[in-house]
């Protein structure tokens, strides 16, 4: 399915690379307030902007039409004729989803050819539908049955089931996620179109005609996507669902908790279903600045992680074995060793899904036994503003904010599998706008095209000198955006790396036109690394073996960095997280602590917008939350905590600074100019970097274990392994070569 | 006065009192002036309809509620409009306001699998019409609560024309 | 994130209760304390319950203690109807020792009130 690209805007690209700036602008003065027309629905009298839809004008007027085809973020398709509405003076009824209002307009969405229509359309769709409701996963929150019973009539005239019956058709095999039984298909396309407009993944589509109209991807394939899970939500019927969810669970005994997701730093808004203790799924809830409606598979199915390699007791190290124990034992040990410990050589090492509450709570503790050093895994430049300045590690546009971008340019990252939502959202601006993307990087599959710049150092040099073609485009963007990875941060060189790009921003913020608008933007990788970067802990772990620390606590530091033949041989490692994974391995007392869906949890996101993440199970065993394991510890050390419930410890937070006070929102980070000031001042030695600036996570198969929650979990586990099988297929699309 | 109230509860209480150490048979006649008892002048008086006192505004009922005092002080109660489902396509439940509270520790009964909790408001989910409406419902009855603001979608424009067009990307390209 | 009490500072004007006005409720509270108080050793006595006099009064003046921060006049008038309906229901023994006896929370195991010992017990 080749895109036809017009010469024109073939042409438009060549010109970037020619130098002759004519990137199309998008207007960005604020459109004068439009004539807003006036539309009667059931008569009711709405106003509502010129260009919207009959559907969305009587969503605004409080009715809601039934449809199964249209979806808010999706193009209209006009498929299902579920929508039909009687609008005067016109002889058939008219497909709402499409039809743009006029003025003037009467709409009657409950008139007898309004019932009529959908009544009709309900029959035709239920004649070649399976009578599957009670082995069907979607029942209990299917749209054809809640429709059926709302808009249907209430008996059928199919009478020809001992002829030729209801068609039946083949189930496909589109990868280890998603389980198809195309019997229950309508046709609705809504997976074609997500697939090929939100995962750019352009597999799926209709095959035949009538009857024998069959959805799939026609040879097969595997549907390979980051995204691809979503398809199960928009599936209005049981074609499209879960394979592990599979016959596990119905929605009415689900217990529904709202929370935040740890597995990436998007961070976003899920809903977890529980039942009996124990996770049955995970879906995403609304929320339009970070996931819209979508999350990542990862986030989706890693849930059955937190099932195996639990830790449920303390431990701890007796001649090189792990022995179970209670808490007060394990309590004592660590007191034993913090007391032959010199108080100065005491560190804690933060992991990826570490939140705020336990942070604040290690970093408060180690404090006051006189310890200084905590640091997260990942690293970061610390040469020149380093991590004072909050606008110098987080993404600063905001998500949302990158629908107005104009010219998008990637340093060393690979979004499509740092942050499946983000390239989602990139994407999104890709389609509906004339936005310019420039990779320098590895040249992965993003989903969209985008200028390859390369991958050395060299590029980046000529962009931070001005001498680049892509500058051009840089300049005359009204609001360019540079997305920097934290992958090309983690050597020795981070520092050269850092401030070449700073100096691009800087020059291109200089002449920016948009005051208000952000330029730099940094994608992290972790959901901790921002929250532990607020309460003011170091990036890297290098700091450890300059100390020659003797005791390090690990609050879930699974990415193996620390490691005792790199720190200090002699130390000892106190390790407080969840799963049995490399910090585990390495320790000599461990405490067994709460995951993501198992405690009221501050995360803070990439954007550096605060989220609360809620308790949905209980920890399992032995183990407690994080925040109390160390209050509880630090009594027994004699340097008690002075907070003894949660609302204290987020007092705490407040203090240290009060985005913690305003969940849901972000601050608008400010002093890049202050930050950059203090760049020039100190002049570094030109040094050049030799090895590339490119991500670590290029194929698929790197994207689905990052997680000690996903690295336990067998869905993840078979799903590389069909990525591995799909490298096979001659008909799936070949990735990057590494 | 109050003090007629107070002989009428002392009356039958005497009485009780010999009853008991004497026999143990009540007369009805007891019985009826314990439990009800004949209005006074002055309580004829306060009962008619434009006998009005002044309170604070604020009301508490936390001590008349019934619900116990470990399960005011130590709860938070999140109030929020319910997230759509998003397997379906339907609204409504996103039109009222919820309230829930803080999730306690819950365990596999050994019985049938089925789920126990110690904590007697872990299904209690009241839904109210308006944010005020449940704010005003907590802090009557004591509680510490926390607003998550509602999130509504955004209203996209779209065109089904836009499906063709010839050089934007929004043309599409599979069916 | 803070959790909010709101902090109003108006009067309004209600339908009462039972009192009119605090030294009303507070004679009432009193009356009702006194008429407790002189019940206290009958119904040790009509109950046997393994209590003696003195421990019963000391319960009795700590439960009302316990609501001596309301100050709404018709939660008070609330709370005497209902301690009025306990004593006319210990009086007349229409209740049992057990109902007597939840009074003092004898088989109910005291829930740990510290940190460490709230950690070691559960989650909660």
């Amino acid at each position: 399915m080749l895109r036809l690209w017009p010469l024109r805007q073939v042409a438009k690209v060549q010109n970037v690379l020619g130098g002759l700036t004519q990137i199309a602008t998008k207007s960005t003065q604020p459109a004068p307030a439009p004539e807003l027309v006036e539309v009667f629905i059931d008569d009711k009298q709405v106003f509502v902007e010129p260009g919207t839809t009959v559907l969305q004008a009587c969503a605004v007027a409080g009715v809601e039409i039934p449809r199964f085809c249209y979806h808010d973020r999706l193009s209209i398709a006009g498929n299902c004729r579920m929508c039909l509405v009687e609008v005067e003076r016109s002889p058939k009824p008219v497909a709402s989803c499409a039809m743009p209002v006029m003025k003037g307009m009467k709409v009657k969405t409950d008139s007898p050819m309004t019932r009529k229509a959908r009544e009709g359309v309900m029959e035709f769709l239920l004649m070649n539908h399976p009578l599957d409701c009670p082995i069907c996963d979607q029942g209990g929150e299917c749209d054809l049955q809640d429709q059926s019973m709302a808009f249907g009539s209430d008996r059928s005239r199919f009478t020809d089931n001992a002829f030729t019956g209801k068609r039946a058709v083949e189930d496909k095999n589109i990868g280890p996620l998603i389980k198809t039984i195309m019997t229950r298909c309508i046709q609705c396309t809504r997976c074609i179109r997500f697939a090929s407009e939100i995962a750019g993944v352009d597999d799926l589509g209709t095959s035949g005609r009538g009857t024998d109209m069959q959805v799939g991807t026609y040879v097969e394939k595997m549907f390979k996507s980051e995204l691809s899970g979503n398809v199960i939500d928009l599936c209005p019927v049981g074609a499209l669902t879960s394979k592990p969810y599979a016959f596990t669970a119905r929605p009415w005994e689900i217990r529904k908790v709202e929370s935040i997701d740890v597995m990436d730093a998007v961070g976003s808004n899920i809903v977890v279903g529980m039942r009996t203790n124990e996770v049955m799924r995970v879906l995403p809830r609304v929320n339009e600045d970070i996931n819209e409606e979508w999350i990542s598979d990862k986030t989706r199915f890693a849930y059955d992680g937190l099932k195996r390699q639990r830790l449920t007791t303390p431990f701890i190290n007796v001649d090189g074995q792990l022995v179970p124990t209670d808490w007060e034992t394990a309590f004592v040990k660590v007191a034993e060793k913090v007391k032959k410990v010199d108080p100065k050589l005491i560190a804690g090492v933060a992991g990826s899904t570490a939140d705020a509450e336990a942070m604040v709570c290690l970093k408060d503790m180690i404090n006051r036994l006189g310890g200084e050093l905590l640091c997260t895994e990942d690293s970061f430049p610390l040469n020149r503003s380093g991590i004072d300045f909050r606008s110098n590690y987080i993404f600063n546009t905001t998500i949302g904010g990158i629908e107005q971008a104009d010219v998008v340019l990637l340093i060393g990252t690979n979004p499509r599998l740092e942050a499946p939502l983000i390239n989602a959202r990139i994407r999104k601006t890709w389609i509906h706008s004339e936005v310019c993307v420039g990779v320098l990087g590895a040249p992965v599959d993003l989903s969209y095209e985008y200028q390859y710049l390369g991958d050395s150092f060299i590029v980046l040099k000529d962009l931070a000198a001005g001498t680049h073609p892509m500058c051009k485009a840089l300049a005359s963007a009204n609001k360019p955006m540079i997305i920097l990875g934290t992958d090309c941060l983690q050597g020795t060189e981070n520092g050269v790396i850092y401030n070449a790009v700073k100096d691009i921003a800087e020059r291109l913020r200089k002449n920016l036109k948009h005051k208000d608008w952000k330029i730099f933007n940094l994608l992290q990788k972790n959901a901790s690394q921002v929250g532990a970067l607020d309460l003011g802990y170091q990036p890297g772990v290098s700091g450890l073996k300059a100390l020659q620390a003797e005791l390090i606590f690990l609050l879930g530091a699974d990415a193996g960095t620390v490691s005792k033949d790199k720190i200090n041989p002699s130390s000892s490692v106190i390790y407080i997280g969840h799963h049995g994974d490399y910090g585990a391995q390495i320790a000599d007392v461990v405490l067994p602590a709460a995951a993501y869906t198992e405690k009221d949890a501050i995360y803070v996101n990439t954007e550096g917008r605060v989220q609360l993440a809620r308790q949905a199970v209980n920890p399992p065993g032995m183990a407690r939350h994080d925040w109390k394991i160390i209050r509880a510890l630090s009594e027994i050390l004699g340097v008690a905590l002075p907070y003894d419930k949660l609302a204290d410890v987020r007092a705490r937070l407040g203090e240290i600074s009060p985005t913690f006070d305003q969940p849901g929102q972000v601050n608008e980070s400010g002093f890049e100019a202050q930050a950059y000031q203090l760049q020039t001042e100190i002049k570094d030695p030109i040094v050049n970097v030799n090895t590339a600036i490119s991500p670590t996570m290029l194929k698929l198969k790197d994207f689905y274990m990052t997680d000690p929650i996903s690295r336990a979990s067998l869905t993840m586990a078979k799903c590389i392994q069909a990525c591995k099988e799909s490298e096979k297929n001659p008909y799936s699309k070949q990735e990057a070569k590494a | 006065m109050a003090s007629a109230m107070s002989t009428k509860i002392l009356g039958p209480l005497r009485l009780s009192k010999q009853l008991i150490s004497a026999s143990f048979c009540r007369s009805k006649s007891d019985l009826t002036a314990a439990t009800g008892h004949t209005f006074t002048e002055y309580e004829k008086q306060r009962d008619k309809k434009d006998v009005s006192i002044i309170v604070n505004e604020k009301m508490d009922i936390s001590a008349i509620s019934g619900v116990p005092e470990e399960h005011i002080k130590t709860r938070t109660v999140r109030i929020f409009v319910p997230a759509r489902n998003t397997m379906q396509s339907g609204t409504y439940n996103t039109r009222r306001w919820r309230m829930e509270f803080d999730s306690r520790e819950r365990w596999e009964n050994p019985l049938m699998g089925w789920i126990s909790t110690g904590d007697p408001l872990s299904n209690l989910e009241v839904n109210f019409n308006s944010k005020e409406d449940a704010i005003s419902f907590c802090e009557k009855n004591g509680w510490d609560w926390f607003v998550e603001e509602e999130k509504k979608p955004k209203m996209v424009k779209k065109s089904y024309g836009a499906n063709f067009a010839w050089n934007k990307r929004t043309r599409v390209s599979t069916k | 994130m803070a959790t909010n009490r709101l902090v109003q500072q108006g009067v309004k004007q209600v339908k009462p209760l039972l009192s009119l006005d605090r030294t009303e409720a507070r004679r009432r509270v009193l009356n009702l304390y006194k008429a407790w108080y002189r019940q206290i050793p009958y119904t040790v006595n009509a109950f046997y319950i393994p209590v003696t006099v003195k421990q019963g009064r000391e319960k009795l003046r700590e439960l009302f203690m316990k609501n001596k921060h309301v100050t709404d006049i018709r939660a008070i008038d609330m709370l005497v109807i209902k301690g009025q309906m306990d004593l006319v229901e210990t009086a007349n023994i229409w209740k049992q020792r057990n109902h007597v006896m939840m009074f003092f929370k004898d088989t109910v195991n005291p829930k740990p009130t510290d940190f460490l010992s709230k950690f070691y017990e559960g989650n909660d």
